[in-house]
């Protein structure tokens, strides 16, 4: 029957999914969860989970779910557009659901099917990852998801956020986007990704950004203004934290932590200071989360 | 007789929490058993990552608690003593009556016999346990007030075939579980451990980790036997393997040769820390590109193996890249770069801590007559590594990476093996430096960490010692123990102090060359009780020495240990005893004063002259010994002087009436005693005859 072994080659060859329709497929599918759709924050974060709608939208009582595509720096994680891993600038995607649901697992191997990965063919483990963010004063239990050994999302239920107890708990799933496409895609360089399906590459899209961030981090950022500002954001949010307005104020503690993560590349920050810089943006940080708990009562 | 079968299933549990729970709620179980006097034929638990089970055959149905008649307070007792006596047996004043005995008229009250339904107890007592557990680490979901290791999802409990009934917060007890541990949507009904087992079985998922073990370990073995490689399975990663597989599938993968080139011990750590994998061998013990995965899961269609080996060809791709790059970077030219990595606050950079290992290692060098000029270099590069990408991505690998550097530098064999061991050792049992320049630059690092540290006060507390500074010194210690070397440690200290005052630190601690030695002779003490050393031998030898003759000390307390418990170390003791208990009272209750001056000229008898003249050949003996003293041989000389001794004693009466004469023989006892303490202070070791 040769109609058959045509057909089983057919389904064993993968399907190359595009970087973009890797997130368009995911914001389809969280959607249809009834997640509400927002866009990327209009500032530097280190993480999905500092976008307000995960951060402060997971303390509270109200249920809540969200899903959203959000550009993520890591200043020291810049390798000038050289190394086939390494990105000072990536993307994530990030899934927020308050309280957790029980079948939050069945809803995320799901979801892994929507992009190309389908769990019964594949290794998927869940590998303890107890999560911890010093400069939000969060804390969470949960794992990082392996695929055929491969970290490919992080799925944490959070236990504490910026020092207050979570309750109800909500469960966060962040996804490697670079990474699950480097899987799907079957490539060994993040900048051979296809980005769309007209053949423009990540490389495209990213590797100028990358050598030029990644000087500007290492080599060129002011590094005295920067204490400045940095002294200035704090100034700022504890001053608009008196004032009991929690969204500005947190604003404040994004920029700053976003200041302090270029201080760390540029290796002017000693072990001593580090502490200090931490506490410091953990104490705006839990400020604003209080006052913006306290107004949704 | 019955059986009881509780299983939990849950979101995967990590490996440790897995077993701790397994093993409280076993022994747990096992208690109230006991307590109810219930007796059971087997018992046992067993885990997957979703699935706790508690397993006891045999276990009675229910106990007859027998009749008995059981005595309360005399009648004449204050009423609290009744009231006690009717509230711990749950009765009322009815119950009980009044009975006279040889002892007094008393309370009684008559116990009926009673049937206790083990089901009954259960029930009561499944949720009681369930809610003693107490885990390493615990979450809360939902809205829910349950803590577990992870999200609990449902309770199977059966006893003699029938469900359990009982609440567990949130969570009803039942006679079913989920058998799809993905979806969590396809329940199954279970009367007994055996259906439950066979179902799991025939779908290949392994309930009893014990036989995962056992089948992994087989198949691993049976595999690289075909792949001719040889294989070191680390039980600490098997037994975690076991932990995070039901259904265990062994890959053979194979990642690019060229990686081969990078150093061994970065695959490994890639490999087993990082990734989970079994690492390979060749005959001649090179390691292989073939590694081993265990998959949770069967490989229908290659794309497992395809995966696991891409991602360890990211991994050691990305490794290579760094060490291509940093392995040619010139060590010399780089030791400027130290200045920008702070070392710790108070103590100044990298730059500035190499700066003083110089230093200190040239002191260290004219005590050990080895090359100063290759001490000075070897404490310049030791610590270039820091600042490679290679230490970064690696941090476990320090001083490891930076021997490599040197020896693909052209270094000597020597100084690259010296950089590479000089955090060593790490622990009781971790490897110790044997090899002159591996010692001395090992022994440098640890005292400028150890004098810095406490200079700036930030010392360990009981509980806490963040910066491993008992490590350290027990490195130090163990340094010196093993290989037998002797060092001034007391001068070294004081040279370090004054090194980091000329680099115009100055301690807040003002007593840091009296504190830190005591903290190594903690650890030394510490060190001597881990190698079985009686008590007040450690405490006779801290008396005798100080941490300048740590080796001597070492080695003399270890010979002595060796030798107490037998004749050689009774003689010994005795000997001295019966000279030092006569010495002790004498010195007690007049005011004698003793010169040190012991006149041959009025002895009375032979037994006197002979006890001095063996003396006499004792002093001779420890003069004449250098440093290969064997200790057993002084141990036996001095035991040999027991008959000697003996003599003295039995035939001679120390309290003599002449003054003169008394007096001289305690002068006697008292050079007898300080010519023993050459070996150490016997005062206070104990005989145990």
């Amino acid at each position: 029957m040769p109609k058959k072994i045509k057909k089983i080659k057919k389904k064993t060859k993968p399907k190359f999914q595009s970087f973009q329709d890797t997130i368009l497929n995911l914001q389809k599918y969280w959607s249809k969860q009834g997640c509400v759709i927002v866009q990327p924050y209009d500032m530097e974060v280190g993480a999905g989970t500092f976008h307000p709608a995960t951060t402060l939208r997971s303390l509270g009582t109200k249920p809540w779910k969200v899903a959203y595509v959000q550009p993520s720096r890591r200043p020291t994680d810049g390798r000038y557009g050289d190394n086939p891993n390494r990105l000072q600038h990536y993307y994530q995607f990030q899934v927020l659901i308050k309280p957790s649901p029980k079948e939050i697992k069945k809803l995320y191997l799901n979801s892994l099917s929507v992009i190309g990965i389908n769990h019964n063919d594949h290794d998927i483990r869940f590998v303890e990852d107890d999560w911890e963010s010093p400069t939000l004063g969060a804390a969470g239990l949960g794992w990082e998801v392996w695929c055929d050994g491969m970290e490919i999302t992080q799925f944490t239920y959070f236990q504490q956020m910026a020092g207050m107890q979570c309750k109800p708990v909500s469960v966060e799933l962040t996804y490697g986007l670079e990474r699950i496409c480097m899987f799907t895609q079957q490539k060994k360089n993040v900048f051979d990704l296809l980005w769309n399906n007209q053949g423009i590459e990540y490389r495209e899209v990213f590797h100028q950004a990358e050598k030029e961030f990644s000087a500007y981090n290492f080599e060129y950022a002011n590094t005295e203004n920067l204490f400045k500002i940095f002294d200035m954001l704090e100034m700022e949010a504890k001053s608009l934290i008196e004032k009991k307005i929690s969204l500005p104020a947190y604003d404040q503690c994004l920029k700053a932590s976003h200041v302090f993560n270029i201080l760390d590349a540029r290796g002017v920050i000693s072990v001593a200071q580090r502490a200090e810089y931490i506490g410091r943006i953990r104490d705006i940080t839990k400020g604003a989360a209080e006052i913006w708990v306290n107004s949704q009562k | 007789m019955a059986e009881f079968f509780l299983e939990l299933f849950s979101e995967e549990i990590p490996p440790k929490l897995q077993k701790n729970a397994r093993d409280f709620l076993l022994e747990n179980f096992k208690q109230i058993f006991k307590e109810k006097n219930l007796k059971f034929k087997s018992s046992n638990s067993y885990s997957t990552p979703n699935r706790l089970i508690i397993l006891f055959e045999g276990l009675d149905k229910e106990i007859k608690e027998k009749s008995e008649e059981i005595r309360g307070p005399n009648i004449n007792a204050p009423e609290k003593a009744l009231e006690g006596f009717l509230r711990s047996n749950q009765i009322t004043k009815n119950e009980i009556y009044k009975k006279n005995t040889e002892k007094g008229e008393f309370y009684f009250f008559k116990k009926q016999e009673k049937t206790v339904n083990t089901f009954d107890l259960l029930e009561k007592n499944v949720p009681l346990i369930l809610d003693k557990i107490s885990w390493k680490k615990s979450m809360k979901w939902n809205d829910f007030e349950m803590e577990w290791g992870r999200p609990l999802k449902s309770i199977l409990s059966i006893f003699d075939n029938k469900k359990l009934s009982f609440k567990f917060y949130h969570l009803e007890s039942s006679n079913f579980t989920f058998v799809d541990k993905e979806f969590e949507d396809k329940k199954k009904i279970f009367k007994n451990f055996s259906s439950y087992n066979d179902y799991f079985n025939k779908r290949g998922i392994i309930i009893n980790q014990n036989y995962r073990k056992k089948l992994i370990e087989k198949q691993l073995q049976k595999i690289s036997e075909r792949k001719n490689v040889n294989l070191e399975i680390n039980v600490k990663l098997l037994n975690e393997v076991v932990d995070l597989v039901d259904q265990p599938h062994i890959l053979s993968c194979k990642f690019d040769q060229k990686f081969l080139e990078i150093p061994e011990e970065i695959l490994i750590i890639t490999m087993q820390h990082h990734q989970k994998y079994f690492h390979t061998f060749d005959q001649k013990g090179n390691i292989t590109n073939e590694f081993f995965v265990v998959a949770n899961i069967k490989d229908n269609k290659g794309f497992i193996k395809i995966g696991n080996e891409r991602v360890v060809d990211a991994r050691l791709s990305d490794a290579s890249f760094f060490w291509e790059k940093n392995k040619s970077q010139n060590l010399i030219k780089q030791i400027s770069k130290l200045k920008s990595i702070n070392y710790f606050e108070g103590l100044g950079s990298y730059f500035d801590k190499v700066q003083r290992m110089r230093k200190l290692g040239a002191l260290i060098s004219d005590e050990m007559l080895i090359s100063k000029e290759k001490i000075e270099l070897l404490t310049s590069i030791c610590k270039i590594d820091l600042i490679s990408d290679i230490v970064n991505e690696f941090p476990e690998l320090q001083g490891v990476i930076g021997g490599y550097f040197a020896s693909s530098q052209g270094f000597d064999k020597d100084i690259s093996l010296a950089i590479s061991e000089h955090y060593l050792p790490t622990g009781l049992e971790s490897k110790v430096p044997k090899k002159p320049f591996s010692i001395a630059l090992a022994l440098t690092d640890k005292i400028d960490t150890l004098v810095g540290f406490f200079g700036v006060n930030q010392k360990p507390t009981s509980s806490k010692d963040p910066y491993a500074l008992r490590r350290s010194a027990l490195g130090i210690i163990r340094l010196l123990l093993e290989n037998k070397k002797e060092f001034k440690i007391t001068d070294l200290i004081k040279y370090s102090i004054t090194l980091y005052r000329d680099q115009g630190f100055n301690f807040p601690n003002e007593k840091v060359q009296e504190e830190l030695s005591t903290f190594l002779i903690e650890r030394l003490k510490f060190y001597m009780k881990q190698k079985d050393i009686r008590y007040d031998i450690v405490e006779a030898s801290i008396d005798s020495f100080s941490i300048d003759q740590a080796s001597q000390m070492y080695s003399k307390a270890l010979a002595l240990n060796r030798v107490i418990i037998k004749d050689i170390g009774n003689d010994i003791i005795l000997s001295y005893k019966r000279a030092s208990n006569i010495l002790e009272n004498e010195l007690k209750n007049k005011d004698l004063d003793l010169s040190n001056t012991t006149d041959p000229g009025i002895f009375k008898n032979e037994y006197e002259k002979n006890l001095y003249k063996k003396i006499h050949e004792l002093r001779k003996y420890f003069t004449s010994i250098n440093k290969d003293e064997d200790y057993y041989v002084t141990l036996g000389n001095l035991a040999n002087a027991k008959p000697t001794i003996s003599d003295f004693f039995d035939n001679v009466i120390v309290n003599d009436e002449d003054h003169a004469i008394k007096k001289n023989r305690l002068e006697l006892l008292q050079m007898l005693c300080k010519t023993f303490d050459n070996y150490i202070n016997f005062a206070s070791i104990e005989s145990i005859k």
